[in-house]
């Protein structure tokens, strides 16, 4: 499947997942940048074209509920996905009023994240026809 | 006058008179045994003297018999003058023998009394230091000793617990133990738990914020026919104890996330090269990085397991109830482990009773424990053997019941199997389902939810593990 019009942006300060992630995307076609932080990966989505997101959760400076928080001032549609560790409850009920499309856990298998990315898009296509 | 007739009439005076004297005796005797003190013996002693006085009148009385019978005057006072001398020198010796019978009988009540008063004495001199000794026991002891009377009212305390309660003696004595605490302000009873007699009671300082946690053991203190009299309490300062506990609490959950973020790492960029992502992999390229991966997944099996145990013995697992169906928990432990089962052709079977309630548990957690459950039983069951997995009410619980026709479980070991890191028999370096802790994350989970599980087995009969849930 021809995935390279849809552009990815991985925010995760954690460099070999960052890596990883941006590989196993690029296996399945799609086009991927990343972001090693909450900042930077606000000024790419401010500058560049977006489809969807991957949030990390847990970083330092600006952690995953403030780079929503400052994505969702400019731009209330883009789909976002949170990667997390493990399970922090606590934390994902602070992004979930933050309009979010699923938690990716880093523990589970890509192929849930792809079924969770894929039905994210189409969700998404659907709701822009 | 006949002598015959003298005899006769002296004979008569003398038993009169002799009787008169005896009944004397038995007067001043009676007197001499109730009279114990020495003033009165004083007074008993010179009963010979006062008694002159009567034996005038007895003269008296025997010059006035005697001449009654006797005819000359001459032989009635001879007679009268011998009787009397008999008279008083029998007196006399009665009365001598008396005294000092009475006298040896008072030096031994003396005696006696003096040796009693020693005795008293000796214990009281025991018992006082005795008492003296208890109390140095109870002064030095580190730990707070409060004791209270039925009403609450504090009897005794030591040291410590003054120094635990911030105040002292004259300001607790015959008051509730918690009143008038001057330092610090009692915050809260913190854990009364299920184990009745200990409580933890958290003090806050009201000058620098400062927190301590006691911890109160009490028993209660029973009189013999069974009555509480009171109650004695142990207080210990366990502020350093709670302090260590939330850092090993901090310091699992860290561990929690520097040991997944790694091995996440390795797990995924194993997968990625397995799944052909990046290029295409000889044989045993592809056979070493499955070993790795098998590895890579009990690693992580066992971490995971290790952090459960942990935040379930901290208290800190997030159990989250709601009424489930006890039939579909099983329903989705059994999915999770169909394959496993038929690769080694065991048959799994669901025996459950109909129309059972919801219970209220945390459907993940009993999942977690029916699968530890029935994944042992996998284990230790060999080809062609069967499990069956059932659930039913009993006194007001689920009971849920995972029973195989495998090895069984030695006597000896079946106390210790829910015991971290024990292992029964020996286990194959390909098997990635024991960890070893899987039992005793089962066990806190299901005491969590208030139920309690055990297992039974006959050696080579197969095992039977039940857990219950309270309705």
């Amino acid at each position: 499947m021809d995935n390279s019009a849809i552009n990815v942006l991985v925010i995760d300060d954690e460099s070999d997942f960052r890596q990883l992630m941006s590989f196993w995307l690029k296996s399945k076609n799609y086009s991927v940048s990343s972001a090693p932080d909450g900042a930077s990966g606000v000024n790419m989505l401010k500058e560049g074209q977006f489809d969807i997101v991957f949030l990390d959760l847990n970083m330092p400076e600006m952690n995953g509920v403030e780079t929503l928080k400052k994505i969702r001032e400019f731009n209330k549609e883009i789909p976002v996905i949170i990667i997390s560790a493990y399970v922090d409850r606590l934390k994902i009920s602070e992004v979930k009023p933050y309009q979010i499309s699923g938690v990716f856990y880093k523990g589970e298998e890509f192929d849930k994240g792809l079924a969770l990315l894929e039905s994210t898009l189409r969700t998404h296509k659907k709701l822009k026809k | 006058m006949e002598p015959v007739t003298v005899v006769y009439v002296i004979t008569a005076v003398v038993s009169i008179v002799t009787a008169l004297v005896l009944v004397n005796l038995a007067r001043l005797s009676a007197q001499a045994r109730v009279r114990a003190d020495e003033e009165r013996m004083k007074n008993l002693a010179s009963a010979p003297a006062s008694e002159e006085v009567p034996a005038t009148d007895i003269d008296k009385t025997i010059f006035k018999e005697i001449s009654s019978v006797v005819d000359s005057a001459k032989d009635w006072e001879k007679i009268s003058k011998k009787i009397s001398h008999i008279i008083s020198s029998e007196l006399d010796k009665k009365v001598g023998a008396q005294t000092s019978h009475i006298k040896q009988q008072y030096e031994t009540l003396l005696e006696e009394k003096a040796k009693n008063e020693q005795m008293a004495w000796g214990k009281y001199e025991k018992v006082l230091s005795e008492k003296k000794e208890t109390e140095a026991v109870i002064h030095s002891i580190a730990e707070g000793l409060v004791v209270v009377d039925k009403n609450g009212n504090v009897i005794m305390l030591n040291q410590a617990a003054e120094k635990l309660l911030g105040s002292g003696k004259k300001d607790k004595i015959g008051r509730p133990i918690f009143e008038g605490l001057k330092e610090e302000q009692l915050v809260s009873m913190v854990k009364s738990s299920s184990d009745k007699d200990n409580k933890e009671i958290e003090l806050i300082s009201q000058h620098n914020d400062t927190k301590k946690i006691i911890r109160a053991s009490s028993a209660i203190i029973e009189d013999e026919n069974g009555q509480t009299v009171g109650m004695v309490s142990v207080l210990s300062d366990i502020t350093k104890q709670k302090e260590l506990d939330a850092l090993k609490a901090n310091f699992v959950a860290n561990v929690s996330h520097e040991l997944r973020t790694p091995l996440v790492g390795i797990e995924k960029s194993v997968t990625l090269i397995l799944s052909k992502a990046a290029g295409v992999l000889t044989e045993n390229q592809e056979q070493l990085l499955s070993i790795a991966q098998r590895n890579l997944k009990r690693l992580t099996l066992l971490i995971n397991d290790l952090l459960d145990l942990s935040k379930l013995e901290a208290g800190k697992m997030d159990i989250r109830r709601q009424p489930s169906s006890i039939s579909k928990v099983i329903d989705e432990s059994m999915e999770n482990l169909y394959t496993w089962a038929n690769t080694k052709g065991i048959k799994l079977e669901k025996h459950v009773q109909n129309s059972l309630p919801e219970v209220n548990v945390d459907p993940n957690r009993i999942t977690q424990v029916l699968t530890n459950l029935i994944g042992n039983s996998i284990k230790f069951t060999p080809k062609d053997g069967t499990i069956s997995i059932g659930a039913c009410l009993n006194n007001n619980a689920l009971e849920v019941t995972v029973q195989d026709t495998g090895i069984g479980i030695p006597r000896e070991a079946i106390g210790k199997i829910f015991d971290k890191f024990y292992q029964v028999g020996e286990r194959t370096p390909s098997d990635i389902s024991g960890t070893g802790i899987g039992l005793s994350v089962s066990k806190e989970i299901v005491e969590q939810h208030g139920g309690r599980i055990w297992a039974e087995s006959q050696h080579n009969a197969g095992a039977k593990f039940i857990f219950t849930i309270p309705l």
